[in-house]
């Protein structure tokens, strides 16, 4: 156990250390740099002044020196401060993430909610009446793309509930009813293609585990169908779906920022795309960073999570 | 009955109760914008984005404009011009206080304009008081500016410079967040990427106003959200938009639109230090294959007008387009033109395309009709920073593009056609036309000026770096029971202190 502990860390120091380099040179291969898009088309914009401003955000340096001044600070807690607002970006970062964490773990809990006994019923429903009916509908769900989900329900709900007002955003604090309530149709959405991933995941290896010898020696002492399903065959099956709820939930933070787009939710995919229009390096350089330690810091606990269910990984 | 469930009717009562107590309170205009302003400086920040949150409602300037772009008075009451032009007097209206408290002096004006000077400050609108020498202030409710030449477009300038309290002198961080002005809205807060939100001031000069009792500008980036937002009534304005959306959301019961002329328009720049374009036959050829009525039927969906070198509705300084030869299309001549030019065809040009929808049709419809007269045209079509920094180093043949006009001839004509102006970006110099911008400046006489500006448009409409092509209809759209809301053509939202909530 400990040795693999130790053998992750390592792991995840060296995805880290690959992705500060990447998400360093990337965004500053896309063509304009942020001095033209911040002076943007005013009158007054000299070359001086362009000079200047460069010179303050450091852009000035060549781009190894850069980045090692980022790094240094990054190791030392300091993100820097964002380009446009001169707050430092980790304010910035900490005033967006609770949105995107919420929505989050809201789909994440609806996939995981739903997907169980989905999951279930599709196993059992294996060569009967109505298999072709919910295949075909996992399909539909894996395949929608969640953005144009979410446009379809604003619509539909404009249609068929207009006194509902359950677009953009309240805090928490103000109004936790509120909160929720708005939070919920993006949930939904996002977590649609998640949920009809983990139903068919838990169907394969439900029905992979009951052509196991286990279940035969269970039915053959007696034990009760429903019980060799759920005790047997489901906790048996449950391994791999765990680790894939695990993956899921990186994948979750990436839709997140297409579906916080579209429902006018103020989170962090809201601050990476502002970012990337602005040309903020520092704060395009820490979220991406913490997007990235997030995913992999969630697949290192599933990880070890694995560990635990099945005593046979170590 | 259990305990529980009792105690579960009781909270419920409670609820609606509040709930009830809380629609019966005067709620704030809820408008839907698409992005989020970088700052709020009004000295700072020019972009349409602040522009629409803080112009007329949180701020006002000594001057100010009425729907019709005609020059009225704002916080000055009333002003009066020396006999060599060059001495402004203004007295200002009594009684006017800023948000944070405090009564508005002359002290604080000529702060401001002090601000707006101030090279530290950095402010985009430091050009618009180039004449100005000296600010006095004889006594708190006068305030003398001294010219060094006279400069007819002071006054209108004056209408863009926000009077703030003298304390923010050598502040460019405070009035970024937390805006303070004169205006009948107060700044209450602002949450990033959700909404800012103003508030009826209570002390604002002018009463009875305003009349609501706040505006909620919600920051909403998708379009379709927006407009179903509009219809199922969470938001009830959408200001400043265009054609297509007008369209889309006119159709939909209980909503109503103003519409307005535009100041803003579309053009095609050209790069005159590139040949073929470096010839003035080839740019007037290009003016003639331009049909602009096609133009406004193919990307402006009819809402629209075709321009010359000023928008139609400045009406007292812009020459009509049936005075422009070019403005009526002929291939023809176009190409009798390219001919005259000696240019070989066809000749290969790249059109630098602003990423926008309008200007994404306007590009492929010309790209069609410069094909007729032997101009292949490519389309290049990048990312906005992409965009700005081609723009501005002048890397391009030719770019199609929308400019927000201004309400003054010389501030816009000035640093963009002037040789060495500050957003030539065509590169053209033209010692005629500097000689007649200069002499424009100085001219105070309406007259005077009209006829100067009236050559400076004929010298640009079909030979000069830029084709002038469109001015788009603007719309608001707003929800019935919204009244007393003025469109203006320069996007101002200042009319929403005579906004009224109905049911």
């Amino acid at each position: 156990m400990l040795r693999l502990l130790r053998g992750r860390l390592v792991d995840l120091g060296v995805v880290l250390a690959g992705v500060s380099v990447l998400a360093f040179a990337f965004i500053r291969l896309i063509p304009g740099d942020a001095v033209a898009i911040m002076l943007g088309a005013n009158a007054e914009v000299t070359p001086e002044r362009i000079a200047a401003m460069r010179t303050r955000l450091g852009l000035d340096l060549p781009i190894h020196e850069q980045y090692v001044t980022w790094l240094s600070g990054v190791l030392r807690g300091d993100f820097g401060v964002s380009i446009w607002t001169g707050k430092p970006v980790i304010d910035e970062i900490a005033a967006h993430i609770w949105p995107t964490l919420q929505l989050t773990v809201l789909a994440l809990a609806a996939a995981v909610v739903l997907a169980v006994p989905l999951g279930i019923l599709m196993a059992r429903l294996r060569g009967r009446r109505g298999e072709a009916i919910v295949q075909a509908g996992s399909v539909v769900g894996l395949t929608v793309p969640p953005f144009w989900l979410g446009i379809l329900m604003i619509l539909a709900l404009a249609t068929f509930a207009p006194s509902l007002q359950l677009l953009g955003y309240v805090p928490f604090s103000e109004d936790p009813l509120g909160n929720v309530s708005r939070l919920l149709l993006p949930a939904v959405a996002l977590s649609l293609p998640i949920t009809a991933n983990l139903a068919r995941l838990l169907r394969s290896t439900l029905l992979e585990a009951m052509q196991q010898d286990y279940i035969r020696t269970a039915r053959a002492k007696g034990v009760p169908a429903r019980a060799v399903l759920y005790r047997h065959a489901l906790r048996n099956a449950l391994i791999p779906f765990v680790t894939s709820v695990g993956i899921m939930a990186g994948y979750l933070l990436s839709g997140a920022i297409v579906i916080e787009q579209v429902f006018a939710i103020p989170g962090l995919g809201r601050l990476l795309l502002g970012a990337i229009a602005e040309r903020n390096y520092p704060l395009l350089q820490a979220t991406i960073l913490l997007v990235t330690t997030a995913f992999v810091l969630v697949n290192f606990l599933v990880d070890l999570l694995y560990a635990l269910i099945d005593p046979r990984i170590s | 009955m259990s305990r529980f469930r009792k105690f579960v009717l009781a909270q419920g009562v409670a609820a609606s109760a509040l709930l009830g107590a809380f629609s019966v309170q005067a709620a704030p205009l809820e408008l839907a914008v698409a992005s989020s302003p970088s700052g709020l400086d009004p000295h700072i920040v020019t972009a349409f984005s602040s522009f629409q949150v803080i112009d007329g409602t949180v701020y006002e300037g000594l001057t100010a404009l009425d729907e019709n772009l005609a020059i009225v008075p704002g916080l000055a009451a009333a002003w009066e011009i020396s006999e060599d032009k060059k001495t402004y007097t203004f007295s200002l209206r009594e009684g006017v206080t800023f948000h944070s408290g405090g009564v508005m002096t002359s002290k604080d004006v000529a702060a401001s304009l002090q601000r707006v000077m101030d090279e530290k400050t950095g402010s985009p609108l430091a050009s618009r008081l180039a004449a100005v020498e000296s600010v006095e202030t004889p006594d708190p409710s006068t305030v003398v500016i001294r010219l060094k030449a006279p400069s007819a477009p002071l006054l209108s300038s004056l209408t863009s410079i926000a009077i703030v309290p003298a304390k923010y002198l050598g502040d460019t961080e405070s009035l970024q967040r937390q805006p303070d002005g004169t205006g009948a809205f107060r700044f209450v807060d602002w949450q990033p990427n959700v909404a800012i939100r103003l508030t009826a001031h209570e002390g604002y000069w002018q009463t009875g106003l305003p009349k609501l009792e706040g505006v909620t500008y919600n920051i909403v980036p998708e379009a379709a959200t927006r407009q179903v937002g509009l219809t199922s009534g969470q938001y009830q304005m959408l200001p400043n938009i265009d054609a297509v959306t007008a369209l889309q959301v006119k159709a939909q019961p209980g909503i109503k639109l103003a519409e307005t002329l535009e100041l803003a328009y579309s053009l095609v720049g050209l790069n005159v230090t590139r040949a073929p374009l470096d010839n003035p036959k080839v740019r007037e050829a290009i003016n003639y294959a331009i049909n602009r009525s096609d133009l406004v039927q193919a990307a402006l969906f009819g809402a629209g007008v075709p321009g010359g070198p000023l928008s139609p509705a400045l009406e007292q300084f812009a020459t009509p387009t049936s005075d422009f030869a070019c403005f009526t299309p002929s291939v023809d001549k176009a190409k009798a033109l390219m001919e005259e030019a000696g240019v070989d065809t066809p000749v290969e040009l790249k059109l630098l395309v602003l990423p926008r929808d309008d200007t994404k049709a306007l590009a492929q419809v010309i790209q069609q009709q410069l094909a007729a007269i032997g101009i292949a045209v490519t389309l290049d079509i990048p990312e906005i920073g992409k965009f700005v920094q081609d723009w501005r180093n002048s890397d391009f043949d030719m770019f199609v593009s929308l400019n927000s006009g201004t309400i003054e001839p010389d501030d816009y004509f000035y640093r963009t056609f002037r040789s060495g102006g500050s957003t030539n970006v065509f590169k053209y110099a033209n010692a005629e036309l500097d000689a007649l911008l200069d002499q424009g400046r100085e001219e105070t006489d309406p007259a005077g000026r009209r006829e100067i500006y009236g050559k400076v448009q004929g010298m640009l409409a079909c030979d000069g770096p830029a084709v002038f092509l469109t001015y788009g209809q603007l719309y608001t759209a707003m929800r019935d029971g919204v009244d007393g809301f003025t469109i203006y053509p320069n996007r101002s939202l200042g009319a929403l202190k005579s906004v009224t909530l109905g049911k």
